[in-house]
C-alpha cells in the first residue's frame, strides 16, 4: 500500500498515534489493581521482614533495636536451622521431580479421548481446589501413628507382620515422605494442567514430519516435545519451586516440624520461632534467608525460558 | 510505542498516587463517633470441656447486661491464642481482655498492671494458690501482668484392668514403676500399641510431661533466681531415665502426637498410661466408651529421690491490653469471673480448679478460714463426683492436687524466656533426641542448654528476666 492508501485506510476521526495512547492508558489502569495487590501484600511485607530480620524485635513488644546480621549469624549456628535448610532443598527437589514426571504422565493420558474424561479431569483438579488445611487434616488421619488407614491396609494384605508398623509422622524419614506425598498430591493438578497446555500447543504437523523422517518415541520426546515444551515447563517448575520453597502449611499441619524439629522447612521454622516463640527478628531472618537464591533462580529460569521459546 | 518496563513503571506510579490519596484522606470513611455504650471484647480459648463454654458465654453476657456492658466473647483454638495476641499487639487493636492458657509473660510490656484487681481479690478471698501467683507475677519488674481465675491439675490416667493384671491394681506411684511395668504390660496386653503413653513430640502435653520427668529427677531449666541450670547431673539422669523408658515401653508413635493424641490413644485402649487432665475422661463418659470402667487416676509420680511434681496442665492468665479503651470494665469483669469460681468449676465438670481457693468457700466463712473452706468444698466435689463417676470418689486424688502441682518455670517464676523455651519445644526435643538415639544424652543436654542460655540472655537484655550470674 502507498502512504496515501494507508492514510485513507485509518478510521475516520482518529489517528493511529492517539488510539495507541488510549490503549496504553487503559492497560495501565487495568494493571494497577494487580500491582497494588503485589505491592501491599507481597512487597511491603517482604520489606518489613527484611527490616525486622536486622532487629531484636519480639512478639510482645513494639520497641526494638538494630542488631545488624546477628540474627542471621545466630540461626546459621543452629542445628535446627541447618536441618530445616537441607529439608527445604530435599523437599522441593523431590516433590517437584515427582510432580513433573507424574504430571507428564497424567497430561499425556488426558490428551487421549476416552469415556468419562471430563469426570477424570474434575477429580484430578480436586486436590488443587480443596482448602489445604482441610485436605491436610484428612492426610493427618491417613498417616496417623495409631489409626493410619495405610497401615491398616498393609496389615490386611500381609505386608506388615505382627509387631510391624509404620510410624509415618513419628519417624524423620517417613515424616518427610508423608510431607512430600501430600505436597505432590496437592501440586499435581496444577502441573498437569500446565503440561497439558504445553503438549497440546505443539503443532501436529511437527510430530507427523518426525514420523515421516522415522523418529522413534524417544527421539520425538527429547528432540521435539521437550525442547518445544521447555518454556512452559520452565515456568511450571519455577512456580512449583518457589511455591514449595515458601510453603509451611503442609509441614505445620502434618508434623509441626517434628519429630524433634527434624522435618521443619524454613517457612515452618520461621513461624515456630517468630510467631509461637515470639522472636520475630529471628523468625524473619529464617524466612528470608533463601530470598537471594530464589531471586537468582527466578531470573535464570525466566531467561532460559525466553531463550527456549520457539518462534 | 512504550516498552514493557515503561508500561509497568507507569502502572506503579498510578498505584503510588492512589495509595497516597487514600492515606491522606482518612476522614472520608471514618465512622461518626456517637455516644459510646460500654463494651467489652474478650478473647478466650475453646475449652477442652465444651460444657464450660456453654456456661461461660451466657454468663458473660448476663454479667454485661446487669452492668450495662455489651460483652462479646470470641473463642479460638488453644494453638491460636499466642498468634492472635501477637497480631493484636502489632496492630495495637483488637480485644480488651485476652486469655492465655500458658505463659502471658512475653506480652508484659503491652498489658496493664492488675495489682489493683489482685489486691482486691486477695482482701476478699485470701492469696491465690502459689502456682497461679508464680505464673502471673513478675518479681523482676514487680508487675502483676495477668490474673488467673483457674488452673488445671495433670494427674496420671491409667487403665485399671491392665495394671491389675500385672499386679499393680492402684497404678504406678513412681517413674521407675513405669519402666518395670512396661514389659509386663506388653505381655498381658499385646494389642496395646504403646504400653506407656508419655508424649515426646512438639505439643503441649509432651511439654508438660517432660518437665514433670525433669523436675522429679531434681533438674530444672532455671533456679529460683532465674539462672539457667539445665546443664546438671540431675537433668542428665532424667534424660537417661526417659531413654530407658522409651526403649521398654514406648515407640515412635509418641514422637508424632498432638494435643488430642494421648486422649485418643487412651480412649481407644491403645495405651495403659497417659499424663492428662480429666478432659479425656469426660470425653469417655460423654461417649460411654468401653474404656470407662477401667479409667482411673493416680497423682503425680515420684522421682528416684521422692520428688513429686507435675506441671499444671493449663493455667489461665487473663490480660488487659494497654490499648484497650475499656480497662475499668475489664477489671470489673475479671473480678466477677473469680467470684464465679464455683460455677466455673462445676461448669467445666471439675476440669477447672480455682486459683483463689477462698472464692469457692462457703458463704459467710471468716476471712482466715476461707482457703480452708474452699479446699473442703473442692474436696467434697472430688470425693463425690457430681458428674456420674463410678465409683463416685474416682476423682478424689484431685483434692490434694495442689500439693504435687507446680507452675511452668519451677522452681522460679514463669517468665518470657521460659515461655519461649516452652513454645519452641527445646525440652521435648532434648528428651526425644536422646530417647531415640538421634543424639547421646550428653549431646542432647548440651544442645538444649546452649539454646536455653541463648534465649535467657536475649530476654535479660530486654530487662524482663533476672539471674545470669550463675548460669551453668
Amino acid at each position: 500500500m502507498t502512504t496515501t492508501e494507508i492514510a485513507l485506510a485509518r478510521p475516520r476521526g482518529t489517528s493511529g498515534h492517539a488510539l495507541s495512547r488510549r490503549d496504553i492508558r487503559l492497560g495501565e489502569i487495568l494493571l494497577a489493581p494487580a500491582l497494588a495487590y503485589i505491592f501491599l501484600l507481597v512487597a511491603l511485607p517482604f520489606l518489613l521482614a527484611l527490616f525486622l530480620s536486622l532487629t531484636n524485635s519480639s512478639a510482645g513488644s513494639l520497641e526494638f533495636s538494630f542488631v545488624g546480621l546477628q540474627n542471621f549469624r545466630s540461626v546459621m549456628y543452629s542445628p535446627v536451622f541447618r536441618r530445616a535448610l537441607t529439608n527445604t532443598f530435599v523437599f522441593t527437589f523431590l516433590s517437584q521431580l515427582l510432580v513433573i514426571v507424574l504430571g507428564n504422565i497424567l497430561a499425556r493420558a488426558l490428551m487421549v479421548p476416552f469415556r468419562g474424561k471430563l469426570a477424570v479431569r474434575f477429580l484430578i483438579l480436586l486436590p488443587w481446589a480443596a482448602p489445604i488445611s482441610l485436605a491436610t487434616l484428612g492426610w493427618l488421619w491417613i498417616f496417623d501413628s495409631t489409626f493410619s488407614v495405610i497401615n491398616w491396609v498393609l496389615k490386611v494384605v500381609g505386608w506388615l507382620g505382627p509387631g510391624q508398623w509404620y510410624y509415618w509422622l513419628g519417624d524423620p524419614v517417613l515424616g518427610m515422605i508423608a510431607i512430600i506425598t501430600v505436597h505432590v498430591w496437592r501440586m499435581l493438578p496444577f502441573s498437569t494442567v500446565i503440561l497439558l497446555a504445553g503438549l497440546t500447543s505443539i503443532p501436529k504437523e511437527v510430530h507427523e514430519a518426525a514420523d515421516l523422517d522415522g523418529a522413534g518415541p524417544l527421539a520425538k520426546a527429547f528432540q521435539i516435545t521437550l525442547p518445544m515444551m521447555l518454556p512452559i515447563l520452565t515456568v511450571a517448575v519455577l512456580f512449583g519451586v518457589v511455591f514449595t520453597f515458601t510453603d509451611m502449611s503442609v509441614v505445620y499441619l502434618l508434623t509441626r516440624g517434628g519429630p524433634f524439629n527434624s522435618t521443619h522447612v524454613l517457612a515452618s521454622l520461621a513461624f515456630q520461632d517468630g510467631v509461637l516463640g515470639g522472636d520475630v527478628g529471628r523468625g524473619a531472618a529464617v524466612a528470608i534467608f533463601l530470598v537471594p537464591l530464589l531471586v537468582v533462580m527466578a531470573v535464570v529460569m525466566l531467561r532460559l525460558s525466553r531463550r527456549a521459546e520457539v518462534v | 510505542m512504550q516498552s514493557r518496563r515503561q508500561f509497568i513503571l507507569k502502572g506503579a506510579k498510578l498505584v503510588a498516587v492512589g495509595a497516597a490519596a487514600a492515606s491522606s484522606g482518612p476522614t472520608v470513611f471514618v465512622r461518626g463517633a456517637g455516644a459510646a455504650d460500654k463494651q467489652l471484647k474478650v478473647l478466650q480459648w475453646a475449652h477442652f470441656v465444651p460444657a464450660y463454654d456453654k456456661w461461660f458465654d451466657p454468663w458473660a453476657k448476663a454479667w454485661g447486661a446487669k452492668h450495662g456492658v455489651e460483652v462479646t466473647v470470641d473463642h479460638v483454638g488453644f494453638a491460636d491464642v499466642v498468634p492472635r495476641a501477637t497480631a493484636e499487639v502489632a496492630a495495637q487493636s483488637g480485644h480488651d481482655v485476652h486469655m492465655f492458657i500458658g505463659l502471658a509473660s512475653a506480652f508484659e510490656e503491652h498489658v496493664i498492671d492488675l495489682k489493683e484487681v489482685s489486691g482486691a481479690l486477695e482482701k476478699k478471698y485470701g492469696k491465690p494458690v502459689e502456682l497461679a501467683h508464680r505464673s502471673t507475677y513478675n518479681p523482676f519488674t514487680k508487675k502483676q501482668f495477668a490474673l488467673s481465675d483457674m488452673w488445671v491439675p495433670d494427674p496420671g490416667n491409667y487403665h485399671k484392668k491392665v495394671w491389675t493384671d500385672i499386679g499393680m491394681p492402684n497404678g504406678p506411684s513412681t517413674y521407675e514403676d513405669l519402666v518395670k511395668a512396661a514389659p509386663e504390660i506388653k505381655k498381658v496386653a499385646p494389642q496395646m500399641q504403646i504400653p506407656i503413653g508419655i508424649g515426646l513430640s512438639q505439643d503441649i502435653d509432651s511439654n508438660m510431661a517432660v518437665r514433670n520427668i525433669l523436675w522429679c529427677h531434681g533438674g530444672s531449666i532455671q533456679d529460683a533466681e532465674g539462672n539457667v541450670v539445665l546443664n546438671s547431673p540431675e537433668t542428665l539422669k532424667a534424660i537417661e531415665y526417659t531413654k530407658r523408658l522409651y526403649s521398654v515401653g514406648m515407640n515412635q508413635a509418641v514422637l508424632s502426637w498432638n494435643a488430642a493424641s494421648n486422649n485418643q490413644a487412651f480412649n481407644a485402649q491403645e495405651t495403659s498410661y497417659i499424663l492428662n487432665s480429666i478432659s479425656a475422661y469426660r470425653t469417655a463418659q460423654d461417649n460411654k466408651l468401653p474404656v470407662l470402667e477401667n479409667y482411673f487416676f493416680v497423682p503425680a509420680l515420684k522421682g528416684p529421690t521422692g520428688i513429686q511434681r507435675a506441671s499444671e496442665h493449663v493455667m489461665s492468665g487473663y490480660v488487659v491490653w494497654k490499648f484497650s479503651k475499656n480497662q475499668d470494665v475489664a477489671k470489673q469483669f475479671l473480678m466477677a469471673l473469680v467470684e464465679a469460681s464455683r460455677e466455673s468449676m462445676l461448669a467445666s465438670k471439675l476440669y477447672n480448679f480455682p486459683s483463689y481457693y477462698g472464692a469457692v468457700a462457703d458463704p459467710g466463712t471468716p476471712m482466715n478460714k476461707k482457703a480452708e473452706s474452699g479446699a473442703a468444698w473442692i474436696a467434697k466435689q472430688c470425693n463425690a463426683d457430681p458428674f456420674g463417676s463410678q465409683p463416685p470418689d474416682k476423682l478424689s486424688l484431685l483434692a490434694s492436687a495442689l500439693s504435687w502441682s507446680t507452675n511452668l518455670g519451677y522452681p522460679g517464676f514463669a517468665n518470657p524466656a521460659e515461655g519461649e523455651i516452652f513454645d519452641t519445644y527445646v525440652i521435648t526435643d532434648m528428651f526425644a533426641k536422646a530417647a531415640t538415639g538421634a543424639l547421646s544424652p550428653r549431646d542432647a543436654l548440651t544442645e538444649a542448654s546452649n539454646r536455653a542460655k541463648e534465649i535467657f540472655a536475649k530476654w535479660r537484655k530486654k530487662k524482663m528476666v533476672g539471674g545470669g550470674s550463675k548460669d551453668r
